[in-house]
């Protein structure tokens, strides 16, 4: 993690105690991305916004925000008056609770970042983590990022090696968990002792510790051995090129481009001494013409 | 507060924060600074679209680029649609048409003003090139002086009149008209052949290497400006450096002058300077907008 750039910084703010704290992204997802070609030419495609009324493409700019109040009614908010209601800019954690991890159910855990100390905030932030350990306590905080506000939980991470580290966790709120009543009505069922026996010894004989590499994406696997196979020799298609490249030009122009200032120096006689450290000049009379103000000069 | 620009009235946020904490510059004096620069600064950013760089705390803390002109952009703020690869349905740029636009970019606490090489008319004709001289430690903006002078005679033997501007930071821009039909397939190519020119003229002191480990004690010449994503700081800009700075027009001869007077400090301009300037001096950079000049035959590969 050490070197990996923040995406936020801001401050833990803990009773009367502000700790400034740089956050970085603590997962990053592994999935296999797939970019939408056009079946015909391999060109890139792009979503467009469409009215369906007329079929035209709608620019961004003529967008506007509505809230489906019911069928087909829309109350429309700009821009301007969502800002009345964006959260202060804070940009801070605010600590308001500690309670125990095991108190959190994991389904209100969204995404997780690392908190590193912003400099010269190493010790106050070193006390919050000891102090944490200590207590084996959560903080539950209020973050804002990004106009948005959110619940976290902020919790001290080791890496195994000594070293620890606060790790952020945004949350849910209790109104996003959709509650068990909406599932309608569990069928039940009794079961006897000795099945119960039976699944208990299953269960028994897979018991292990839990090791993340033991676990890996077998279907991202295979799709990533198909493309790799692709690319070595099979089809790969490559995109028609709508400019032509640029790259790769600039040294032959330059060669092209020295030719004909070698050429120009020749015929004027003028040696080539231009770039040493206190010469100014490449050509006689280039000098001391000042500015053309206002001037207007076409060249040749 | 409210604040009369032309035919609009601009609602001022917190005139009183100081943005350049070290010289006690509030937004105020931002925002009075661009008013005096107005009608100057104007048709640099006239049809172009506008990148903002904004420091809503101040140059002390953190900065954020804005390419999407706001949504809460009021009705006279134009706007242009620039088609992106990487973005759908394009980015929404601001373009600065006009004095009342300006101040209410720069209440937007957008210090720096970074305008796109062509004018929204014409999304692949780059109207210039740039090039930005960048002295790596121990070099500083004295060598970046020596190594413009050779630069603009290497220009000069193609036919290309250069023009040179503080860039308000460390170094120097140079640039040089072209307000011709050319694309930006043709200048970067040959930007970047008048860099490798350069360097090899002078591997000492030049390199067109974006390595940061490779550029210590020699100027860096960023070539690759030329491009039709890319961003420039507009002249007579503010800069979001510790003091206020302003990306200035000099005149080769100011250059030589404060070269040989071993000046550093002669190119820096604050924005009090800058206005003095204009009023003496006028509008050093004019002809970038109107000179025509061609690219060398030969270069149009």
């Amino acid at each position: 993690m050490a070197g990996a750039r923040a995406i936020w910084s801001g401050s833990i703010s803990f009773g009367l105690v502000n700790i400034p704290v740089k956050m970085h992204t603590a997962v990053r997802e592994d999935r296999i991305n797939f970019h939408m070609l056009h079946d015909q030419d391999k060109v890139r495609l792009q979503r467009k916004m469409v009215c369906p009324e007329d079929g035209k493409d709608v620019h961004p700019e003529h967008t506007v925000k509505g809230y489906e109040i019911a069928k087909g009614q829309y109350v429309i908010v700009q821009q301007a008056e969502l800002q009345g209601c964006a959260p202060e800019k804070t940009r801070s954690i605010e600590i308001t609770d500690f309670v125990e991890l095991s108190q959190i159910d994991p389904i209100y855990f969204d995404r997780a970042y690392y908190l590193t100390p912003a400099e010269h905030a190493a010790k106050p932030y070193r006390l919050l983590l000891e102090a944490m350990k200590r207590s084996g306590r959560v903080g539950i905080a209020r973050i804002v990022m990004h106009d948005k506000e959110y619940l976290a939980a902020l919790r001290t991470l080791g890496d195994g090696n000594g070293g620890d580290v606060l790790c952020l966790s945004t949350m849910h709120f209790g109104n996003e968990i959709v509650p068990l009543d909406q599932l309608g009505d569990l069928p039940t069922a009794t079961v006897g002792e000795k099945e119960l026996k039976a699944a208990d010894q299953l269960i028994q004989s897979l018991l292990t510790d839990f090791d993340p590499a033991k676990y890996h994406d077998e279907y991202k696997g295979c799709v990533m051995s198909l493309i790799e196979k692709k690319a070595n020799g099979e089809q790969i298609v490559i995109e028609q090129a709508t400019h032509p490249r640029t790259a790769g030009k600039a040294p032959d122009l330059m060669a092209a481009l020295q030719a004909s200032l070698a050429k120009a120096k020749a015929a004027s006689g003028v040696k080539s001494n231009g770039h040493a450290r206190n010469g100014h000049s490449v050509t006689a009379g280039a000098n001391g013409q000042g500015h053309p103000h206002g001037r207007r000069k076409k060249s040749a | 507060m409210d604040l009369r620009v032309g035919r609009q009235l601009l609602q001022i946020s917190n005139p009183d924060k100081v943005l350049y904490p070290r010289d006690n510059f509030t937004k105020s004096n931002v925002i009075e600074y661009y008013t005096a620069v107005a009608e100057t600064i104007l048709p640099y950013l006239r049809d172009r679209p506008l990148t903002l760089k904004r420091y809503p705390d101040g140059v002390e803390k953190p900065f954020f680029y804005e390419k999407h002109c706001p949504d809460h952009r009021p009705g006279f703020v134009q706007t242009v649609n620039v088609l992106s690869e990487r973005n759908e349905g394009g980015i929404s740029y601001c373009v600065v048409r006009d004095a009342a636009t300006l101040i209410w970019v720069a209440n937007l606490a957008s210090l720096e003003l970074h305008v796109l090489l062509f004018r929204s008319t014409k999304p692949d004709r780059p109207t210039m090139m740039v090039f930005d001289l960048d002295p790596g430690a121990p070099a500083n903006v004295l060598d970046c002086a020596r190594v413009a002078l050779d630069f603009r005679d290497l220009l000069k033997h193609f036919a290309l009149e250069s023009f040179v501007k503080t860039s308000g930071s460390k170094g120097l821009h140079i640039v040089v008209p072209l307000n011709t039909a050319v694309t930006f397939d043709q200048t970067k190519p040959l930007a970047h052949a008048m860099a490798l020119l350069m360097e090899k003229a002078d591997p000492k002191s030049v390199t067109t290497n974006m390595k940061r480990e490779l550029r210590g004690g020699k100027v860096f010449i960023d070539w690759s400006q030329n491009d039709q994503h890319k961003t420039t700081v507009c002249a007579y800009s503010l800069r979001g450096t510790a003091r206020p700075s302003v990306s200035t027009p000099i005149t080769w001869a100011e250059l030589s002058k404060a070269l040989r007077a071993n000046n550093a400090d002669g190119f820096v301009f604050s924005p009090s300077d800058v206005v003095k300037r204009i009023q003496k001096k006028g509008d050093l950079l004019e002809p970038l907008l109107q000179l025509k000049q061609k690219l060398p035959r030969g270069a149009m590969v």
